[in-house]
């Protein structure tokens, strides 16, 4: 047996084994958005790749008030694909701090249970990306975390 | 090599299932039943043996991003004939993220086919980013590297008579 990955099931036809597929079309939006984290990026790609319609942290949600009615704590989800009528949120990162979103998360579908949500979690996504044939490094804490794709490493 | 999650025998009765059922469904318009090459040949073939009905069969091919060339999801093989009016089955071996089928589904359906449903022989549920209908699942699997049954491992392992599983270390060897 040689080289395989466990992650590139299903692969669409044109993927290469071995990781060619290195680097997905950028489009210009892509290009132009202020993304917070590299990964998100790279899911943006494959969104754009697929003809999937997405806006980026296109609504705040609140979650949590005060005494007074102010709002102490909102929640953005990363993306919202509208013809899907979904948010998409990755979280990529520690265990920590995925409680404290996994957290936010519920608090949300409990406010608002209209809202259709799906979470990413680091495994998820390192699928997605292999099965793409995207390589992947994992970051440590202390860079941002999360796994990105060595492209990204160029781009800072 | 590989280790059996759903026998010979298993996918045989419930492929004849499938087939009964898409048989007593579409008994007044039989289908066109489509395939997304190539992955889904296996089990178009022993399928479309279990409906009892005249039955057509087409093919699609889908291009991923080829390295260098800019753009977007592509067909590479496109259905011999129209579809409009007519009834269409597309019949998968396995649907994960669902984004390649989403696009399939949603060129389809700019074409207006009477009905357009979808036949998967396995689902990895798990994986899926796009919901989609699945009006015939032969089996939910598990989130596992998968062979056998049109199923490949770098091209190879389609002709497994079953559906198998591949270890880590088998993966990587």
């Amino acid at each position: 047996m040689t080289s395989g990955n466990p992650d590139r099931q299903n692969r669409p036809e044109g993927a290469q084994p071995g990781g060619a597929l290195q680097e997905l079309p950028c489009s210009e939006r892509v290009a132009g958005t202020a993304f917070a984290h590299p990964s998100e990026r790279v899911a943006a790609q494959i969104l754009d790749f697929y003809r999937i319609r997405w806006d980026y942290e296109p609504r705040s949600f609140p979650i949590e008030w005060d005494r007074r009615g102010n709002v102490i704590a909102a929640f953005a989800p990363d993306f919202y694909l509208p013809d899907l009528d979904l948010y998409i949120e990755l979280t990529t990162m520690s265990q920590k701090l995925v409680t404290r979103k996994n957290r936010k998360v519920r608090r949300l579908k409990e406010l608002y249970p209209e809202i259709n949500i799906k979470v990413f979690y680091q495994r998820d996504f390192r699928n997605l990306l292999l099965k793409y044939g995207i390589p992947v490094r994992e970051r440590a804490h202390a860079e941002g975390g999360g796994l990105i794709a060595p492209a990204e490493d160029d781009r800072g | 090599m590989a280790s059996v999650l759903i026998d010979e025998d298993r996918l045989a009765r419930r492929i004849a299932e499938l087939g009964e059922r898409i048989t007593a469904d579409y008994a007044t318009r039989p289908p066109l039943l489509v395939t997304v090459l190539r992955g889904g040949l296996f089990f178009l073939a022993d399928l479309c043996r279990h409906i009892d009905l005249p039955v057509r069969i087409d093919f699609m091919a889908v291009s991923a991003y080829e390295h260098g060339a800019p753009g977007q999801v592509r067909i590479t093989k496109d259905l011999d004939e129209p579809i409009e009016g007519v009834p269409v089955l597309v019949v998968e071996d396995i649907i994960d993220t669902g984004l390649t089928l989403n696009y399939v589904l949603r060129v389809l359906r700019q074409r207006n086919p009477s009905s357009l449903e979808v036949c998967a022989l396995l689902d990895k549920d798990v994986r899926r980013i796009v919901d989609l209908p699945v009006a015939y699942r032969g089996f939910r699997v598990p989130d596992r590297f998968l062979v056998g049954y049109g199923l490949d491992l770098d091209g190879r392992l389609r002709a497994l008579p079953y559906v198998g599983t591949l270890r880590e270390e088998a993966l990587r060897g």
